[in-house]
């Protein structure tokens, strides 16, 4: 089968058709799959019933899985999923929703602010991909931004200005943004900040972008409240309506997107709702800056 | 006393009066009549000293004294009167703030969308801003019209909102930031006050969203949920739609009804050229919610 790839977003999000990705793919489909990535950094694919093997098997056509652990504060034992398959629903291991108060959703609340995945880690993600198993009537869309063309639409004062900045990514930035501030020793440490670039180039296409984050604390080099307020700034500009775009989920929708060159959010909805859905992330293949030695 | 809209319904310019001088009662009704039906109004080519900002301030009610000179010994403040708030970048002898001044990062928290005073019981009414040196670029306060995002919420939400109370704090906005340096003997000035999310405006009975980066939280609601719920009503309540930029001349004074409306200062070069703002404030009257007594700041 051929792929076919019809705008959604012209020249950011991409709506796949014609393809079962259930199925093993041949190298031509998975190279034209990669190229729409490159050519989009998201791209939307219907009716696919995926199994977690499956969605695990056709992940892997991008590289390898990137293992979950140190992304969340839910205990192993608490786990509703395998270590490989990121849950992003409210769901506790009864498959029933988080009760308001549950650690684990306030935690997961901050998936509501701006970021990009695992960009709280050395390497950071390539790839996500989000399939949407039980989704809800009402609220829920991811949103996505478009960090190449909010890059693009910056003066030239300030691309000079964040060229060479780097910055500081942790889940304790992002999650005390919400409040959620009491952390275990060991999460403090599991959470221990890295860096970032604050432009980065994607490695095919050779376009810059903004790497933007939530998970962003402070700049290196900078007093921290006027990191975070010039952040904040950057955030707005690369999060204008112009920039997103809104997926509506229908049931075994399966969205992937490119970290390296997005951001993205979900919006609210109602938590007394079942909304299962079921994350596998393409692992990164390198820093974007060196690290501090541990 | 004339004025001319720049912003629908919101933001109007006021031209053909001088307030430097004392105002009749007629004109002074004039301008509350102007407040009421915008909500922020722009007086050009207004030289005023800062005794006459405070006569022109009194027209409309008692002046408050600002936190920060409440919080900083008499030594350190540039401007003596506690009523007069210094919003500038300058260092008490008058030299531009190093870049990690202490009061320099206090004073980023205004980049943040918030209502002046809110972080009291009882709020405050007017904030009268009035320009003495502007940079050359940058540097716009802007405004967001609280009303009008109020009227533009679905039903469902206003029903959801109508009756929540929240937390505000100078602590909270200021820890978004990463900043929590007070000093001591100021415990009880960052204490939370409690708020209605929704207010009605004694005057018009217009309802607007009460919200300001002072929030901290919901009354009974967990602290994250709180928070990402008030994200999302302020990114609502400041779309382009919602909002105006003012663009500093020097002698421009601004009144803004923090009752009705939010603001922010934007981004300039702070350590190489001077910003010289001084505000006046009108005390609130009236709690908008129940305090706590042993918590409330005053």
């Amino acid at each position: 089968m051929t792929v076919t790839i019809t705008d959604l977003t012209p020249g950011f999000v991409g709506e796949v058709s014609g393809l079962d990705i259930t199925q093993p793919l041949t190298g031509a489909q998975v190279a034209a799959l990669e190229a729409g990535m490159d050519r989009y950094g998201v791209l939307v694919f219907h009716d696919q019933k995926f199994t977690d093997d499956q969605q695990k098997a056709f992940s892997r056509n991008f590289g390898p899985l990137e293992v979950t652990a140190g992304g969340n504060v839910t205990k192993p034992e608490q786990r509703r999923l395998e270590m490989d398959m990121a849950d992003v629903s409210n769901l506790g291991t009864d498959h029933k929703p988080l009760a308001r108060d549950d650690r684990r959703r306030l935690f997961n609340l901050g998936n509501q602010l701006w970021h990009s995945d695992s960009s709280f880690r050395a390497i950071p993600a390539k790839y996500s991909l989000l399939s949407g198993r039980i989704v809800v009537d009402r609220g829920g869309n991811t949103e996505f931004a478009d960090m190449r063309a909010a890059y693009d639409a910056l003066d030239d004062a300030t691309k000079a200005e964040i060229e060479d900045l780097v910055c500081e990514h942790s889940l304790i930035y992002s999650r005390g943004t919400l409040g959620f501030t009491e952390l275990s020793e060991e999460e403090k440490k599991m959470f221990t900040p890295v860096r970032q670039r604050l432009v980065r180039t994607h490695p095919v296409t050779g376009r810059k972008s903004i790497y933007l984050s939530s998970h962003i604390g402070t700049i290196i080099g900078w007093p921290m409240p006027e990191a975070r307020a010039f952040i904040r700034d950057l955030t707005e500009h690369a999060t204008q309506p112009r920039f997103c775009y809104a997926h509506k989920w229908r049931q075994f929708d399966l969205v992937m997107w490119d970290n390296r060159v997005t951001m993205h959010r979900v919006r609210r909805f109602d938590e007394t709702m079942v909304r299962d859905m079921r994350r596998t992330t393409v692992a990164g293949e390198s820093v974007t800056v060196e690290q501090l030695a541990a | 006393m004339k004025l001319t809209p720049l912003h629908d319904g919101f933001v109007a310019e006021a031209s053909e009066i001088d307030i430097s001088n004392p105002l009749s009662p007629a004109e002074v009704e004039a301008v509350e009549a102007g407040m009421d039906q915008y909500a922020v109004l722009v007086f050009r080519d207004q030289p005023l000293t800062d005794e006459q900002q405070c006569d022109f301030t009194r027209n409309f009610g008692e002046l408050e004294q600002t936190l920060i000179a409440q919080m900083t010994k008499g030594s350190e403040r540039r401007l003596q009167p506690m009523e007069m708030g210094d919003i500038s970048n300058l260092t008490a002898s008058g030299t531009l703030r190093a870049r990690d001044d202490s009061r320099r990062m206090y004073a980023l928290g205004n980049r943040l969308w918030h209502a002046d005073a809110s972080f009291r019981a009882t709020g405050a009414i007017y904030s009268l801003l009035s320009a003495r040196v502007v940079p050359s670029k940058g540097g716009n306060t802007e405004f967001a019209d609280m009303r009008a995002a109020y009227d533009a919420l679905d039903a469902q939400t206003k029903a959801l909102i109508e009756d929540l109370v929240t937390e505000h704090s100078i602590a909270f906005s200021r820890a978004q930031l990463g900043f929590d340096d007070y000093g001591s003997g100021n415990e009880d000035k960052v204490r939370p006050v409690r708020h209605s999310l929704v207010r009605t405006h004694p005057v018009t009975g217009r309802k607007s969203l009460y919200l300001s980066a002072h929030i901290g939280g919901i009354i009974g609601w967990p602290v994250p949920e709180a928070r990402a719920f008030i994200r999302d009503l302020t990114e609502h309540a400041t779309q382009p739609q919602f909002t105006h930029a003012h663009q500093w001349r020097v002698n421009d004074l601004v009144i803004w009804d923090n009752r009705t409306t939010m603001h922010r200062a934007r981004r300039y070069r702070d350590l190489e050229e001077v910003r010289d703002l001084r505000r006046t404030t009108i005390k609130g009257t009236t709690l908008t919610a129940a305090q706590v007594p042993a918590m409330a700041a005053e």
